[in-house]
């Protein structure tokens, strides 16, 4: 127990990397492995996030006191990514769909052999 | 080796650099409402501009030190810094330079209806801005614009497979964009600050300098997936090659974008450089994928696959060079990624020109490019000279350089291996110039195709009887060039040429089968994400244990 309660959200967030790749590996569906992808980002994003954290922190606004105040750089990135990472993952689902009407197959080996013909 | 273009900030410089990565984007949002013809000569002139700019800014650095510039006034280790120094100029230079000549070659290009356009504008600022940053996570989201609009550039024309070598692009750098994001999380968890030259500094402060290896790895793979190493180079072929990508996008794909990769493989890699002495582990990375880059490029039978296949194995090349750890071969390597520019870019836009007037991508339709498009061919001739090396022009220049880092030792073998598998994949492309052309009456000549492509074949020619002189100029050291012209240079050439005539003639052309198999042999993308994956894996291993 005492290992389960010492991880933080950013041991949890590189876990979640890996697990989205091991997806991205093995899931031979199209879909599985656009939204493996899209895990992969947004773990990323969750680790970003949990740089320099600390609890009971404030937001950076003012009144609150420096010494108290979240790091707001993080935020501020990740706001970037996440709409990047928004973008991406729905211009593949787009172009998934292309393929999808065009070769009728949602697996990436029937596609290349589909393609060959 | 000393850290290239490193930071003693020159005298102010009064153009913002930012305004030189806006201009592109600025230009075309503006113009979008006029008129499709006007737009493109709009379009040429703020390319006109940006190319004088980047003369200037070029002169400013070469002669005047580097420039660094922050945004909205913080002061700099906490400010969004633009840098321009020795080591990013000359690519800027180029980029401009190079799209120009994009913008001029297609004048009357049919397809370039008003999106395009901006999308290719939106590229040619996000190329800008990668070399001009002096911010990791600027330089992330340039890289994140740039595959973008590259994925939308080479399905433009939605032909055949296009889509699918799209999504595959997009996916495979979205993965390896994944990485340099949570290797950015982790450097700034280290060190507090996301500037290029205060990460550096900090870094060599850290209590235990293994800390700064995972971020290493993860932010290297994603760069060596960008800059087409061995394992993860599949996403190139399809994006350089894509039947549906116009020539001008194969060409600044090519030319210009993979640049922007090796680049961050040099600057990142010096960010990190005190800690992993990474370069033997590179230099044969890139013996490994140079080899493998003409191997596939000799059994295409695509005229665009080849030359796609063979930018894979002239970035090897160049890796190779940069991380030999002698001064020359670097400063080779840099001259290289230059000439790569100017022939492949050649290359490139001829073969684009070819393919429309001919109908076909294979090899063993085209003949007798030479009698129909007479500019043409010559440009392209100038080209493949250029690429093997011939003496007299530029690529001789560069290899000879990257040839004096191995001297004397047995990895020089592997050079030869390399220049004599690009000879060979060359003689197979030359056949095209030569044999009757087809009755078929020729389309009308285009004066802005032939005058583009002539003067960047010139510029090949050009690069290799002034070459000492233009490393001197771009880059600052003095290397004399003299021995590339020595009678044994010029006899192993021709003697490596015949070789390669008698290679192809009696071997290449009677293994068929061989090629075919190779040919048709492609991998899926859960296949290529395990690559990524192992070749993550390696690197970080290799780190350790060189840290």
């Amino acid at each position: 127990m005492a290992f389960i309660e010492s991880l933080t959200v950013a041991d949890l967030a590189v876990a979640l990397f890996f697990l989205g790749l091991y997806g991205a590996m093995t899931q031979r569906n199209i879909i599985k492995t656009i939204m493996s992808v899209g895990i992969m980002d947004v773990a990323a994003i969750t680790f970003f996030m949990m740089v320099n954290h600390q609890s009971g922190a404030r937001p950076p606004v003012s009144g609150a006191h420096p010494s108290e105040m979240a790091d707001p750089l993080p935020q501020a990135l990740m706001i970037t990514a996440i709409v990047i990472g928004v973008s991406v993952v729905a211009m593949c689902l787009a172009m998934y769909m292309r393929v999808a009407y065009r070769y009728g197959t949602a697996d990436w080996k029937i596609l290349i052999r589909r393609l060959e013909k | 080796m000393e850290v290239v273009g490193s930071l003693a900030p020159g005298g102010p410089f009064w153009i913002p650099l930012h305004g030189i990565v806006l201009l592109p984007v600025i230009a075309a949002a503006l113009a979008f409402a006029f008129p499709r013809a006007w737009y493109q000569n709009i379009l040429l002139g703020a390319n006109g501009v940006l190319t004088l700019v980047a003369v200037l800014l070029f002169r400013q650095v070469r002669w005047g030190g580097s420039v660094v510039q922050s945004l909205a006034g913080w002061h700099i280790p906490v400010a969004i810094t633009l840098r321009a120094d020795q080591l990013s100029t000359p690519w800027v230079l180029l980029t401009a330079v190079f799209f120009t000549g994009a913008f001029l070659f297609s004048t009357r290009g049919t397809y370039r209806d008003k999106t395009f356009l901006f999308l290719f504008m939106v590229l040619e600022a996000a190329i800008l801005g990668i070399f001009l940053s002096g911010d990791i996570f600027n330089i992330y989201v340039l890289m994140e614009l740039g595959m973008l609009s590259i994925a939308i550039l080479i399905m433009y024309k939605q032909e055949k497979q296009a889509v699918y070598d799209a999504m595959l692009y997009l996916m495979m750098n979205f993965i390896a964009m994944a990485f340099m994001l949570l290797g950015i999380g982790y450097l700034y968890r280290l060190t507090g600050v996301l500037d290029l030259q205060e990460i550096h500094l900090r870094l060599m402060d850290l209590d235990d300098p293994r800390a700064g290896l995972v971020p290493y790895a993860l932010i290297m793979t994603a760069v060596a997936l960008k800059s087409a190493l061995l394992p993860l180079f599949g996403w190139l072929p399809r994006a350089h090659g894509a039947a549906s990508a116009p020539a001008i996008v194969s060409a600044v794909l090519s030319g210009v974008q993979v640049k922007a990769g090796v680049y961050l493989l040099v600057r990142l890699g010096q960010v990190f450089q005190p800690l992993v002495e990474a370069e033997l582990f590179f230099m044969v990375l890139g013996f490994l994928t140079s080899t493998a880059g003409f191997l596939l490029a000799i059994a295409q039978k695509d005229i665009k696959l080849i030359l796609a296949y063979h930018t894979v194995s002239q970035v090897g090349l160049i890796v190779m060079g940069l991380n030999m750890g002698s001064q020359t071969a670097f400063w080779g390597g840099m001259y290289h990624m230059i000439n790569h520019a100017l022939f492949k870019g050649v290359l490139f836009l001829t073969a684009g020109i070819i393919i429309e007037e001919y109908g076909t991508r294979s090899y063993a339709e085209i003949r007798g490019v030479f009698r129909r498009m007479p500019a043409l061919g010559i440009a392209t001739i100038a080209g493949v000279l250029g690429i093997t090396g011939a003496p007299f022009f530029n690529g001789s220049i560069s290899k000879y350089f990257i040839h004096q880092g191995l001297q004397g030792s047995p990895a020089e073998l592997g050079l030869y291996l390399i220049n004599f598998g690009t000879i060979l994949s060359f003689v197979k492309y030359s056949t095209i110039l030569l044999g009757p052309p087809p009755a078929t009456p020729p389309s009308p000549r285009d004066p802005y195709v032939a005058t583009v492509s002539l003067l960047f074949g010139g510029a090949c020619l050009a690069g290799g009887l002034f070459g000492s002189a233009a490393v001197e100029l771009f880059f600052g050291p003095l290397i004399p060039a003299g021995g590339a012209l020595a009678p044994e240079k010029i006899a192993l050439f021709a003697a490596t040429l015949v070789l390669a005539l008698l290679t192809y003639r009696f071997l290449v052309c009677r293994m068929g089968e061989v090629l075919q198999a190779v040919r048709i042999f492609k991998f899926s993308f859960n296949q290529v994400t395990v690559f990524m994956t192992l070749f993550f894996a390696a690197l970080l291993g290799y780190a350790y244990l060189v840290a």
